[in-house]
């Protein structure tokens, strides 16, 4: 500890310690707070705040500090070998540091939201023992460093889920199964990236592949890795059941926030450092159609629920649209955009979580039918959700409008019907939001009664749940009004690429600007209409939910059809069944047909042998014709 | 540091001593406990005495000739004791572990004798130089094996018994014409008098023949499920640590060290073991028994191994070797644990089973560990050797090969994710079940602490792995 203050007031050069404190400090007091006897919960909770405090203050000096990287050998295997190499520039500072941020403010609302609840303890554990291993995923300078932290956090998020319902572990097994075939996938084309690279595995030294051959297929599987780590479609569909079991804070943590902030990391990586993709390529064109896909779909399931915790978690999957769309388009703004909008995401999608998780400690629930007019109650949570609420509906001067406007930019400039559906997304996020934020926080105060309560009334939150939301809030109007600030940081990352351009301040295009103003007011209008129309907040989107054609697409999608999921559960229990009954076929030929076989065999055998002495003389008479048939053959 | 000696010592306090055991077990069942633990260790140390010498690639020899191309020998050589550490090492938690789990059980006498005897013979093929003595040590593992599944002595038992018996000396057989294939071919039997001959494709297939009949590869594979009857030690120790890495240990003793084979078997081996891991891994999806699920899945990493092994890239033969190390631990430590589940429940069926986690918090503990590991999923060991087979196979030049493989990790993913699921959460099924005695939890969290020590601490594994490669000449030094 003394070492680290020593280290930030000296401004040393090279913070090689700090960078071991990152990785190995949270694991040990993971373990520490789990395995010790450390009877109570504020022992546990000291060191577990201790150990995101330190590392907070680990990742502020490694961003201050000079870049460096360094590296030992770790494996040696055969012709293989492995450089345990890490590296601090500004992009992995600029992650670690926006992790060690969220992770502070989420864990301080963790220790009250978590209080009395049974399995803190491995709570605590697996929180710290996750952001670890994201703090070494951010840092690996070799990709197999990389995917040795990468997938490590399948454990850690399979552990978080589980531990909210042991009774039904069923999202986490199918966030570990989906995470699992990202990661996968992830392990191939890092496989073929050194493969094509002539065995380079250091990641700054590997040179951009050209997209042709074999490398398209490399390129496409990273990407699809480290797309399915953020959640992009087909790779999204745990969220929302895990809003449903996961404790929250392991939404706000996770999905929320830092599953972004790694999968778009690694995605920009690979589009830029590892593989050159062009505009206007054929590439570009399939990642920029996962980016609308997602945004599209995700929204539009958002839209319809009516609950907060699985109507936050479709939007979580939403916005990795805009960031994977922004990275498509290959072009500086759309690289830029997308950066800017993965930090703006982090921070007001982890405040619209913790505002969730507010409402479900004070009231029982978040199911919007039973709940309104908490602002009356609850009006810290009520302005914290409001401001990130509006950052995430891209309303200026909030965070989210500038990064929007970005991504907005790069894809009118990619094909207009990029743009135009992207418009629609903001439309959409808009409408949900304001039913989310209407029904919730506004009109007459309502929560569910609970009979025998000891607790009838909701009330605000301790302040350690809502000053994490209002710091979270407050970066939202930071970001937006000071964009320069995150701005300057994200183009220095991006180096040459960015020579001439400067995105910082109002955005370029007033038309787009305008153009996004318009979108927004018809999204206002429109719930209007709909509020008017069925007199409720929660049912003010229902014009749509239920409009021809797309109620029937909503039924089906609602029951999981559309799940991809469940389609690949489908195949590969088909595909399992088959393999049972080749395998049954098999035993078969070894537990009846080959004993069958030798029975009759063997029974032929014996009716040669039935003690009668005429049979044993045709035997001697047909031996002696094969000792006639030798002699005369030979002689 | 030691002699010739000390590989005799190695093979033949195991081998002979395990017939003093039911004589011990008359004076005091604990003697012969700890003489048995002693036995196996005795092993285990003997082989680390020989170890410097074996990666100073000066192993240690023991060789009497005979006329006629006959000969009695052992060699101590990296592969070699690599293999021997390994075994008597996993063999020796086992029994440690039996102590615990056959409390309860009749003819622990005959049970003892048979295990120690059992990784004798597993010294002794391990360090052979002559291919009778190979054969002759496999069929000593063969009875032991025989035995030990029809442990419980019921009909169906002895049954499968019979099958597994059957089905592996079989392969034996149809082996042992190989040998004398290739006692033609060079007029000797002993392995160091062979200059590398280049094998026919009839041997080679014969070879191969009993090598996956032991290692439990499709079509040979189905007595290996069903030996799930035997005691939950006996099936951790034969069918998933030791037994049935004696197969992928012959196939890289032969075709690492010994033989050359025509280059269409690069690409006919990894093809078998590609569907032998598909069809396995799809079968363990849908079975029900907890034992017989672990047992598919063992079949389905073998293929894993031979797939490293066979694929002629140094990059996967590394990850092979390296797999058989990390699969013996994990594999064993999930036998184990099923072991412990099984005591405490006495059910097989994974349907009956629920909510474990909160009467048997340390096995869950110990499973997810060794399940991790097997899924191949850091920081556990088993992460490192799945990537360097499927990078093999990629090296191959083959991609797709590749991509069947990772569909077998998946399935491996979700087969294991499923039993874990299945057996430790939701409703509590036997809400007054007590853990495992503490030798047997002991055994398994030391099983499971292991494959995450050595994911971390990879290197160890992976440098003993690289000097056996170097003293094999394939990597410049």
């Amino acid at each position: 500890m003394l070492n680290i203050l020593s280290q930030l007031i000296a401004g040393g050069n090279n913070h090689t310690n700090l960078i071991y404190i990152m990785l190995a400090l949270p694991a040990i007091l993971g373990l520490v707070v789990i395995l010790l006897p450390v009877k109570g919960y504020g022992g546990r909770s000291v060191a577990f705040i201790g150990a995101l405090v330190i590392n907070a203050l680990a990742a502020l000096g490694l961003l201050l500090g000079e870049n460096f990287s360094m590296r030992f050998p770790w494996v040696h295997l055969g012709d293989f070998s492995i450089q345990f190499s890490l590296r601090v520039y500004n992009f992995s500072a600029f992650i670690l540091i926006a992790i060690a941020a969220i992770a502070l403010l989420i864990g301080i609302y963790t220790v009250v939201f978590m209080r009395g609840k049974s399995h803190y303890g491995s709570f605590y554990c697996f929180f710290l023992l996750n952001l670890a291993l994201a703090n070494g995923a951010a840092l690996a300078n070799n990709l197999i460093v990389l995917l040795f932290f990468w997938a490590g956090l399948l454990v850690t998020l399979f552990a978080m889920i589980a531990i909210g319902n042991r009774n039904n572990v069923s999202a986490a097994v199918k966030a570990l199964i989906i995470s699992a075939v990202a990661d996968l996938l992830l392990i191939l084309g890092i496989a073929i990236t050194v493969w094509q690279s002539g065995g380079k595995m250091m990641m700054d030294e590997i040179m951009p592949l050209p997209l042709t051959g074999l490398n398209n297929v490399g390129f496409v599987l990273m990407m699809l890795g480290a797309l399915g780590k953020a959640g992009a479609i087909p790779f999204h569909s745990w969220i929302p059941d895990a809003a449903k079991d996961a404790p929250l804070p392991f939404m706000a943590m996770m999905p929320g926030a830092l599953e972004k902030l790694l999968g778009i990391y690694l995605a920009v990586r690979v589009a830029r450092d590892f593989y050159a993709l062009e505009p206007g390529s054929g590439m570009s064109m399939f990642i920029m159609i996962i980016g609308v896909v997602t945004i599209i779909l995700a929204v539009g399931m958002a839209m319809i629920q009516k609950d907060m915790k699985r109507l936050l978690s479709f939007h979580a999957i939403s916005q990795v649209g805009y960031m994977v769309l922004g990275i498509g388009t290959a072009l500086p703004v759309g690289i830029v955009g997308a950066l800017f909008h993965m930090l703006n995401n982090a921070i007001y999608k982890s405040a619209l979580f913790l505002s969730a998780g507010a409402v479900e400690r004070s009231c029982g629930t978040t199911d919007l039918k039973q709940i309104s007019g908490l602002r009356r109650v609850m009006p810290i949570t009520a302005i914290g959700f409001t401001i990130a609420a509006l950052s995430i509906s891209g309303v200026p001067p909030f965070n989210g409008f500038f990064s929007k406007e970005l991504i907005f930019d790069a894809a009118l400039e990619s094909g207009l019907v990029f743009y135009i559906l992207a418009l629609l997304g903001a439309f959409m996020t808009a409408a949900s939001f304001l039913k989310l934020g209407h029904a919730a926080f506004f009109g007459p105060l309502k929560w569910p009664h609970i009979e025998e309560s000891n607790n009838p009334n909701p009330r605000e939150t301790p302040a350690a749940m809502y000053v994490p939301l209002l710091i979270l809030a407050a970066f939202c109007l930071v970001f937006g009004l000071g964009n320069v600030i995150p701005l300057a940081g994200i183009q220095s990352i991006l180096g040459d690429f960015m020579a001439g351009h400067d995105y910082s301040g109002w955005p370029h295009s007033m038309s787009l600007v305008l153009i996004s103003l318009a979108v927004l007011i018809f999204a206002v209008l429109n719930h209007l209409f709909g509020k008017l129309r069925t007199g409720q907040a929660v049912k003010a989107l229902d014009h749509i939910h239920y409009a021809p054609g797309l109620h029937q697409v909503y039924n089906v999608a609602e029951k999981g059809y559309l799940d991809p999921y469940e389609w690949l559960m489908f195949a590969i229990k088909a595909y399992a069944k088959l393999c049972f009954a080749i395998d049954r076929a098999i035993d078969w030929i070894y537990n009846v047909l080959l004993v069958k076989l030798i029975s009759v065999l063997s029974k032929g055998l014996a009716h040669l042998n039935n003690g009668h002495s005429t049979r044993y003389m045709a035997w001697v008479f047909v031996g002696m014709l094969f000792v006639l048939l030798a002699l005369i053959l030979y002689l | 540091m030691g002699g010739p000696g000390i590989i005799l010592v190695c093979v033949f306090t195991p081998l002979l001593g395990a017939f003093l055991l039911p004589f011990l077990g008359r004076i005091s069942t604990v003697l012969r406990n700890m003489a048995a633990l002693v036995f196996v260790l005795v092993s285990f140390v003997t082989s680390a005495i020989l170890l410097p010498s074996a990666l100073a690639n000066n192993p240690v020899l023991f060789h009497w000739s005979l006329p006629l191309g006959f000969s009695f020998g052992f060699l101590a050589d990296g592969l070699a004791v690599f293999m021997a550490m390994i075994s008597s090492f996993v063999a020796a938690i086992i029994v440690f572990y039996s102590f615990g789990y056959m409390l309860n059980y009749k003819h622990k006498n005959e049970y003892y004798l048979m295990v120690t005897l059992f990784i004798g013979a597993m010294m002794g093929l391990v360090y052979s130089t002559n291919l009778l003595f190979i054969y002759v040590f496999w069929e000593i593992s063969a009875i032991c094996c025989w035995r030990l599944i029809g442990f419980f002595r019921e009909k169906m038992m002895v049954l499968r018994a019979d099958k597994a018996f059957l089905v592996t000396v079989g392969g034996a057989l149809v082996m042992l014409i190989g040998f004398m294939g290739i006692y033609s071919q060079t007029g000797t039997f002993d392995l160091l008098e062979m200059n590398h001959p280049l094998l026919p494709n009839w041997v080679m297939i014969t070879i191969l023949f009993g090598i996956l009949s032991k290692s439990a590869t499709l079509p040979l594979h189905t007595w290996l499920p069903d030996a799930g009857v035997a005691p939950s030690p006996v099936t951790s120790l034969l069918h998933a640590a030791v037994l049935v890495k004696i197969g992928v240990y012959i196939y890289a003793r032969f075709f690492l060290v010994n033989f050359s084979v025509p280059e269409v078997w690069h690409t006919v081996v990894p093809i078998i073991a590609a569907v032998s891991a598909l069809v396995s891994a799809g079968a363990a999806i849908v079975e029900n028994d907890i034992k017989r699920i672990i047992a598919y899945s063992t079949v389905s990493q073998l293929a894993f191994i031979f797939l490293g092994l066979s694929c002629g890239v140094v990059q996967g033969i590394a990850g092979g070797l390296l797999y058989i190390f990390m699969h013996s631990l994990a594999k064993g430590g999930l036998f184990l644990t099923a072991g412990i589940i099984e005591h405490s429940t006495h059910t097989k069926d994974i349907r009956q089973m629920g909510g474990l986690v909160r009467t048997l918090p340390a096995t869950a503990i110990a499973f997810a560990c060794c399940a991790f590991s097997v899924m191949g999923i850091p920081p556990f060991g088993g992460f490192f050797s799945k990537y360097m087979v499927i990078n093999g196979a990629l090296l191959l030049g083959n991609p797709w090969l590749a991509g069947v493989f990772l569909l077998g990790a998946l399935m491996t993913v979700i087969y294991l994710a499923r039993v874990f699921v299945r057996v430790f959460f939701g409703p509590t099924t036997h809400p007054h079940i007590q853990e495992g005695t503490w030798e047997m939890v002991g055994s398994v969290t030391m099983l499971a602490a292991l494959s995450l020590l050595f994911g971390i601490f990879i290197n160890l594994p992976a440098s003993f792995v690289t000097v056996i490669l170097q003293n094999l000449g394939m990597l410049g030094r």
